[in-house]
């Protein structure tokens, strides 16, 4: 009974840690491209006769069967491989402009988008003051309509 | 006959340098002779065109092995189907495929509008022609698709060499929706020559108000209906052919198509606030410029090798010709604004923050921060390697990150949006908008995570798909209420009553509603699970509630290709439910081989089945199933989208008016007695959409 609890325990451990190993090696899949041109990630690259992805599935599984820590794996693939091999731009040098200008640009329209308001809004303060008088009377009733239309048109 | 179809392209080249040169002299001299001559030239380029067409069809028809491009991408055992399809499977054929759609399309602007507009259609026939002058010279010049085999003898005569068969068609091509794809692709490409013509026409000939996006809407909603259609073809042919289990993979082609498709949803929207308030009018030209621009980078991108891609054409010297097109189309767009720009002058300015225009600018701000997004992944491999020497990739991942957030923002616009006034919106009225679908909204998000649901994009997506439904639903809700209070009839009656009524209004409403759909099934991918398996013989796979059960692997051949196929059974809950064939096909002519998924698709999630070929290791099958949760509803989106953008292409239905005689009284009178001229005025007038 106590070799069964044993051998259950020690075949479960395995199993866990096989799952484990598989899921750390999808994800670090994820991570890296195939380099046979496909520009398809690791782990999705399917193509028949690819000479590639194999292998370098293959690779990747042994090195996180060594438990190989992440970086590591991935800077061997980037060696072996060349910088083309990672599926996103690193955030180093030059290449955090990949990650940054996203950002950037959107803020920068962001702001110009509020400028412009701004601007419109200041010139339409002008235009009303500078425009020709309108009665108290006027003016009472075009507020009065314009948010009848309001109500109207939503 | 390679002759003829050489001949019929030559003198459409000819036409259309006629239709260009004697636009502007009939522009300049305003003779309308030479106008009208110009315009009956522009629209014989289209039967030219299609002779040419046709030529090449027969051509393909016929096996004729001593033509080089349809040696090249056809053979005598290639089915019907594809051999119409050849047409466009490579870089010469395509272009004279782009050529007809432009040259159809050009046909059509010119015949619709032959007695409308003289003002303004003599510039759009010019810029119309000098497009078609660029597409004609690469097909008579730079690729001709009617080159033939062979070469002179010794004596320096011509000798025609024909194979006896041809190499085939590219395998990937071989599936039925390869043979509709590219041409909705290209139908929304080319489309989208016409508003960049008509807006271009306005701005040369200072064309007065609002009139040439009137002219332009449907142009623009039917070239972007195509291109979505395109889109979401070219994303189901990934998925059921490519066999890596996905649709969208960020490939820089498959990112050049959504690149116009995104100015263009920009453009639909903005357009809006040029024609309600006169607003917008630089940003509306330059986005009609932008979308015709990116139109043909996506080509440029396509066709010149610049960026690596499974989806692009053999690398060519071609490119050059399309940075030297797209160089002057940007010089002449920002020559012409700049010459003209104090007419783009805005007649209105914001209200307030919290209206429509404020939505619609918001809206397309989010917008063009996407494409700048995905331009700037696509091109940054390139930018890389030239400014640091590194060339790099960027995929997936990339684009996953920086776009999601985006896009799930956009959708929160896509329900804010119309639940906005024109001009301003009052915060008693933002309350009474908002409050149901918000509120009903972040429950069914409560509710999803208490049930498991813990993927934060795909939570928030769901909380937004709920929420923007509703807003939608409660738009037709309240306008139908006042229609059946009011006739007696009842709401369903009266919600197609109030769809008819304001078709634009109500079928963008729809389209909104299939992108909800759309981003619903997306939002499914953040679940997928697959499984591989080496299987022999009477071995199982589980994956999800399903068991795949291997039966055998047998050969299936016919005279295009020999095929390797898995016979699996599928039993769900300890019950047998259906039988799936994955292959693995060989094709004879190409010697190439391509995996044919086997796809059990469902509501609720597919069964993707992938005969993933032979381990290298120890030669048994190896089968790789996947189950993708709500890939369904993306497709079915797709089709809602299209009805919705068919259903704001038709006419308004008019609401019958009964008039009575009322005795005419003076403005002041009317005033006085309480009743408003100005209110009247502005309730009878289409106020919405």
């Amino acid at each position: 009974m106590a070799a069964l609890c044993l051998t259950t325990g020690v075949l479960g451990y395995i199993l866990a840690a096989h799952a484990q190993e598989t899921q750390r090696a999808k994800t670090l899949g994820q991570k890296l491209l195939c380099v046979c041109g496909c520009n398809q990630i690791l782990t999705a690259c399917n193509h028949v006769g690819c000479t590639y992805s194999h292998g370098m599935l293959k690779e990747l599984d042994d090195r996180v069967a060594r438990n190989e820590p992440d970086d590591l794996t991935i800077q061997a693939f980037v060696q072996e491989y060349g910088s083309t091999v990672l599926a996103a731009p690193p955030t180093t040098g030059f290449n955090r402009a990949a990650w940054i200008m996203p950002i950037v640009v959107p803020l920068i329209a962001l702001y110009l988008f509020f400028e412009l308001i701004r601007r419109w809004r200041q010139r339409a303060a002008i235009a009303t003051a500078s425009g020709p008088a309108v009665s108290a009377e006027l003016l009472a009733r075009a507020q009065r309509e314009a948010g009848k239309d309001d109500d109207e048109q939503r | 006959m390679d002759i003829f179809g050489s001949f019929a392209l030559i003198l459409a080249f000819l036409a259309a340098v006629y239709a260009f040169a004697a636009g502007i002299a009939g522009a300049i001299t305003r003779r309308p002779l030479l106008t009208r001559s110009a315009r009956h030239s522009g629209m014989a380029v289209f039967g030219l065109v299609t002779l040419a067409v046709a030529s090449l069809e027969y051509f393909f028809f016929t096996d004729n092995f001593s033509m080089a491009y349809v040696a090249a991408h056809s053979n005598r055992a290639l089915p019907a189907l594809y051999k119409f399809a050849a047409l466009w499977a490579g870089q010469e054929g395509s272009l004279l495929f782009w050529s007809w759609l432009l040259s159809t399309y050009v046909f059509l602007a010119l015949f619709v509008n032959r007695n409308k507009h003289p003002e303004l259609m003599p510039y759009a026939g010019v810029v119309m022609a000098g497009v078609q002058i660029f597409f004609l010279t690469l097909n008579n010049f730079v690729a001709s698709p009617f080159g033939v085999l062979g070469g002179p003898d010794a004596s320096g005569t011509l000798r025609l060499a024909a194979l006896g068969d041809g190499h085939g068609l590219n395998p990937l091509l071989q599936y039925p929706e390869m043979v509709i794809h590219p041409p909705m692709l290209y139908l929304g490409y080319t489309g989208f020559t016409i508003p960049f013509a008509f807006a271009l026409a306005a701005l040369l000939g200072r064309y007065p108000g609002e009139k040439w996006i009137h002219i332009t809407r449907r142009w623009t909603m039917i070239a972007w209906c195509f291109q979505s259609i395109g889109i979401l073809l070219g994303a189901h042919w990934a998925y059921a052919v490519l066999g890596w289990g996905g649709y969208w993979a960020w490939d820089p082609v498959e990112n050049a198509s959504l690149l116009p498709w995104i100015t263009g949803t920009a453009f639909l929207h903005s357009v809006m606030m040029q024609e309600k308030r006169g607003m917008l009018k630089v940003w509306n030209i330059w986005l009609v410029f932008t979308t015709f621009m990116l139109c043909i980078l996506g080509t440029l991108l396509t066709r010149s090798g610049v960026i690596s891609s499974v989806h692009a054409f053999a690398q060519s010297s071609i490119g050059n010709w399309f940075v030297g097109f797209l160089a002057l189309v940007f010089i002449v767009c920002f020559w012409s604004y700049w010459l003209n720009r104090d007419y783009l002058r805005s007649d209105n300015t914001l209200d307030s923050l919290v209206s429509r225009e404020s939505s619609f600018l918001f809206n397309n701000l989010i917008l063009l921060a996407a494409c700048f997004a995905v331009l700037w992944g696509t091109l940054f491999p390139v930018l890389s390697e030239w400014v640091v020497g590194n060339k790099i990739s960027v995929g997936p991942p990339f684009f996953n990150k920086v776009n999601v957030p985006i896009a799930l923002f956009l959708l929160l616009l896509t329900g804010v949006g119309p639940l906005l006034a024109w001009r301003k919106t009052s915060f008693d009225a933002l309350r009474r908008n908002f409050a149901w679908p918000v509120i009903i909204g972040v429950v069914s998000g409560i509710v999803a995570f208490i049930f498991g649901f813990r993927e934060i994009y795909s939570l928030i997506c769901l909380i937004l798909c709920v929420f923007v439904t509703l807003s939608i639903a409660s738009e037709f809700y309240r306008g139908a209420r006042v229609i059946a209070a009011r006739d007696g009839s009842n709401i369903l009656a009266a919600i197609g009553d109030l769809t008819m009524r304001n078709t634009r209004r109500y079928g963008g409403y729809i389209v909104h509603f299939g992108m909800v759909l759309i981003f619903i099934g997306i939002a499914g991918s953040a679940f997928n699970k697959d499984v591989q398996m080496e299987m022999a013989p009477g071995q199982s796979l589980a994956i999800g509630p399903y068991t795949i059960l291997c039966q055998n692997f047998d050969r299936v051949a016919n005279n295009n290709f020999e095929s390797e196929r898995a016979t699996l059974e599928i039993f769900r809950d300890g019950r047998s439910e259906m039988m799936l064939y994955p292959e693995r096909r060989f094709f004879l002519a190409s010697e190439v081989t391509e995996t044919m998924v086997a796809v059990q698709s469902k509501p609720l999630h597919d069964l993707y089945v992938v005969y993933a070929g032979r381990s290298p290791e120890t030669g048994k099958p190896v089968i790789h199933a996947y189950q993708n949760p709500l890939v369904k509803w993306i497709w079915f989106g797709g089709i809602v989208v299209v009805l919705g953008t068919g259903l704001a292409l038709l006419p308004n239905r008019r609401a019958a008016l009964v008039l009575k005689p009322v005795t005419e009284q003076s403005w002041g009178n009317a005033v006085a007695k309480g009743v408003s001229p100005i209110g009247a005025i502005a309730r009878s007038s289409d106020a919405h959409d």
